[in-house]
C-alpha cells in the first residue's frame, strides 16, 4: 500500500466510532481478521472482523452459524482443544445442558479437563439442545462434537 | 544422566510416513502406540492402526505438531511415557527435549544440551575440531566486529568464502563472497538477516567450496559408552538445499577412507555423550572431508542405511532410550551391497509446484530389493498443509549398477493418479550417464534441471 502511514491513524487518544468503523471496513476488505492497536500509555483497542476469517478458513474454526443451521438444521457445539468431557460442573448435581435445555449463544454447556485445566465448551448458537453425543469422561480430540443444538431462529 | 525408566506407550510427535515408520518399530518391540494428529490427518493410515488416536487442533502445524505445551499435554491424558519426535516439526528443538524430560518423560532422541550444542553452528565446529573431526577451514568461531580483522581472516581463509549466521541452517542465512571488495556488504547484509530470521545476528565464515559432494555418517549410540558409525551416505543431489535422491555407500570413496571419517565421528559422540541415532554431514571434494552439521535425529534417508547394514535403525532408537545397551559391535557391522531412495514428491515434476488433491490411484511397486517406506493410500488426500513427501521408493541390490536398475522397474511401475509426482524426474536422473557413473556435486542437479529448462 502506497499510502499506508496515511491509513493508520495517530493513537494519543481513542478514535471515534466512525474512524473505528472505517478501520473495520478495511480490515473486512483486505481480508483480515483483527488489529491491535496500543500506544506508551497503556490504552489498548482491538478490531475484531470475524466474517472475513470464517468465509475463507473453513477447516480452521467453527462455521458462521447461520450456514450451518441451513445445512444441517441443528448445529453442534465441538471440543475447542482435547481433553476430558465433564458434562456436570463439579460443584453441582444438574448437567450444564441435558437434552431438551434451551442454551443461549456462548453459554457454557460442558467443560474439557485437562490435568488441573478445565476449559470451557460454549454454545454456538441460542437453542433448544436436541443430542448428546459424547459421553462424560471420554477423551475427545479437538473439534469433536459434544452435543446438537437446535437454533432458535431459522429463516 | 538419570536412569531412563522403562515406557509400554510412546507418543508420536510427527505425521506422514515417518510416523507410520516409527509405529512399525513400536510394535515390532511391543510397544504401544498414542498418535496425535491434526484435523487434516484424521483419515491418515498411522492414526487408524495407533491403539490411541487423539485430535490435538487444526491443520495449521503451530497448533498441533508444532505446539510443545499440547504434545506434553497429550502424552499425560493418553498416558504415554516416552515421546519420538521423528524428523522436522520438534525434532531438534531443545526447549522441548528438556521439556519433556522435565515432565518425567522419556525423549527418544539425545539430550536438550546435546541438541542445543549441534544447533549452535560454532559451538558444533568447535566441538567437533575439539573431538578430532575434520572441518572446513574458517573463522572457528563467531566473526570479530572489527571489519579489517574480517578481511584478514577472509584472507587467511582463502575466497570464495561463505558468510554464515550461527542460528541457520537448511541453506537459510549464507552467503557466498568471491571476492575482498563483496565482503563488506555481505557480512552487513547476512547479519542482519540472520537477526530477523533467527534472532541472532552471529556470523562465522568458511573457505567455499566449489564442486563439493554431501556425504554424511549415521551414527547410533547408547547410554553405556558404545558409539557406532553404520556407513556413508551421499545426498549431493540437492534441489534448493533440499535432498532429492540418496544412495549407500558413497561412490567411488574407499571404505577405508570412510571407516577412518566414521571412526572420528563415533569418537566425537563418546566425547560429547551423545545419545541415540545422529548424522554428520560433510562437504567432500578432492579427498577432503569437512564438517558442516550434525543432525540430531532420525534422517529422511535412513533407509538406505538400514537396507546396506541390516540395522533397524528406528527400533534402535527406542532400545537405547529404553537404557538398553547396543549388542551390534562395530566390528560386526558390514556394507552390503548399495541401497538408493528416491523421495516422491506431491508436485509438479517440471515446475516442482505442490500438488495436493485425492490421489485416486496408488498402484505400488515390488519385488527383490524393493522397499516402500509411505503413509499413502488409495483415495488419501494430500493436504496442502505440510511437506509434499508421500513416499520414498528404496531399492537395494548386490551392485550399484543393481540398485538402479531395480530403482528404475519400480519407478516404471508405480502408478499414481489424482496428483502429480516427482517420479519422472527420477527416471530421468536414473537414466542420466553422468549420475550412472557416479560421484556427481551438490551443483550437480540445479545445473542439469537450468540445462533442461533451456534446451
Amino acid at each position: 500500500m502506497n499510502n499506508a502511514p496515511k491509513l493508520i491513524p495517530a493513537f494519543d487518544t481513542l478514535p471515534d466510532p466512525d474512524e473505528i468503523a472505517r478501520i473495520a471496513g478495511w480490515l473486512a476488505d483486505a481480508g483480515l481478521e483483527s488489529l491491535e492497536l496500543s500506544n506508551d500509555a497503556g490504552i489498548r483497542l482491538l478490531i475484531r472482523v470475524p466474517q472475513a476469517a470464517q468465509a475463507e478458513e473453513g477447516q480452521d474454526r467453527l462455521p458462521a452459524p447461520a450456514q450451518l443451521a441451513e445445512a444441517t438444521d441443528t448445529v453442534a457445539a465441538t471440543a475447542p482443544y482435547f481433553g476430558h468431557l465433564c458434562l456436570t460442573h463439579p460443584l453441582r448435581d444438574v448437567p450444564f445442558a441435558p437434552v431438551g435445555a434451551q442454551v443461549s449463544r456462548n453459554d457454557v454447556v460442558a467443560l474439557l479437563t485437562l490435568e488441573s485445566l478445565q476449559l470451557p465448551v460454549r454454545a454456538p448458537v441460542s437453542g433448544e439442545v436436541v443430542d448428546v453425543m459424547a459421553q462424560p469422561g471420554a477423551l475427545l480430540g479437538y473439534g469433536a462434537k459434544i452435543l446438537e443444538i437446535r437454533p432458535d431462529h431459522q429463516d | 544422566m538419570s536412569k531412563p525408566v522403562r515406557f509400554e506407550r510412546v507418543l508420536i510427535a510427527n505425521r506422514g510416513e515417518i510416523a507410520l515408520r516409527i509405529q512399525r518399530a513400536c510394535r515390532k518391540l511391543g510397544l504401544e502406540t498414542v498418535a496425535v494428529h491434526s484435523e487434516a490427518d484424521a483419515e491418515s493410515r498411522h492414526v487408524r492402526e495407533a491403539d490411541v488416536a487423539l485430535c490435538i487442533g487444526p491443520p495449521a502445524a503451530a497448533r498441533s505438531y508444532l505446539d510443545p505445551d499440547g504434545l506434553l499435554l497429550a502424552a499425560k491424558l493418553t498416558g504415554a511415557t516416552a515421546i519420538h519426535p521423528g524428523y522436522g516439526f520438534l525434532s531438534e528443538n531443545a526447549d522441548f527435549a528438556d521439556a519433556v524430560e522435565a515432565a518425567g518423560l522419556t525423549f527418544i532422541g539425545p539430550t536438550g544440551a546435546s541438541i542445543r550444542m549441534m544447533g549452535d553452528k560454532i559451538t558444533a565446529k568447535r566441538a567437533m575440531r575439539d573431538a578430532g573431526v575434520p572441518c572446513v577451514p574458517g573463522s572457528d568461531g563467531p566473526l570479530p566486529a572489527d571489519m579489517e580483522e574480517v578481511h584478514a581472516l577472509a584472507r587467511e581463509v582463502g575466497f570464495p568464502v561463505i558468510v554464515k549466521a550461527s542460528g541457520g541452517g537448511g541453506g537459510r542465512g549464507m552467503r557466498v563472497v568471491q571476492t575482498p571488495d563483496e565482503l563488506t556488504q555481505a557480512v552487513t547484509l547476512t547479519a542482519k538477516e540472520a537477526q530477523q530470521a533467527f534472532g541472532n545476528p552471529t556470523l562465522y565464515l568458511e573457505r567455499f567450496m566449489q564442486k563439493p559432494r554431501h556425504v554424511e555418517i549415521q551414527v547410533l549410540c547408547d547410554t553405556h559408552g558404545t558409539a557406532l558409525w553404520l556407513g556413508a551416505r551421499d545426498c549431493s543431489l540437492q534441489r534448493r538445499h533440499q535432498k532429492v535422491l540418496e544412495e549407500a555407500p558413497a561412490p567411488g570413496i574407499e571404505p577405508d577412507t570412510i571407516a577412518r571419517i566414521g571412526e572420528r565421528c563415533a569418537e566425537a559422540c563418546r566425547r560429547i555423550g551423545y545419545r541415540g541415532a545422529g548424522t554428520f554431514e560433510f562437504l567432500y571434494e578432492d579427498g577432503v572431508f569437512a564438517f558442516i552439521e550434525m543432525n540430531t535425529r532420525v534422517q529422511v534417508e535412513h533407509p538406505i542405511t538400514e537396507e546396506t547394514t541390516g540395522i533397524d535403525i528406528v527400533a534402535e532408537q527406542l532400545r537405547i532410550a529404553q537404557g538398553e545397551a547396543l549388542h551390534i559391535r562395530q566390528q560386526d557391522i558390514r556394507q552390503n551391497g548399495h541401497a538408493i531412495e528416491c523421495r516422491l514428491n506431491a508436485e509438479d515434476a517440471a515446475t516442482f509446484f505442490p500438488s495436493p488433491g485425492t490421489i485416486t490411484r496408488w498402484d505400488l511397486p515390488g519385488g527383490p530389493g524393493i522397499r516402500v517406506d509411505t503413509h499413502v493410500v488409495s483415495g488419501y488426500t494430500v493436504q496442502p498443509y505440510y511437506d509434499s513427501l508421500i513416499g520414498k521408493i528404496i531399492s537395494h541390490g548386490a551392485t550399484r549398477a543393481e540398485a538402479i536398475a531395480r530403482l528404475r522397474v519400480a519407478l516404471a511401475e508405480m502408478r499414481v493418479e489424482g496428483v502429480s509426482t516427482n517420479i519422472p524426474l527420477h527416471q530421468d536422473l536414473l537414466a542420466d550417464p553422468q549420475f550412472q557413473q557416479g560421484g556427481v556435486d551438490i551443483h550437480y542437479l540445479e545445473r542439469w534441471l537450468a540445462e533442461r529448462t533451456e534446451s
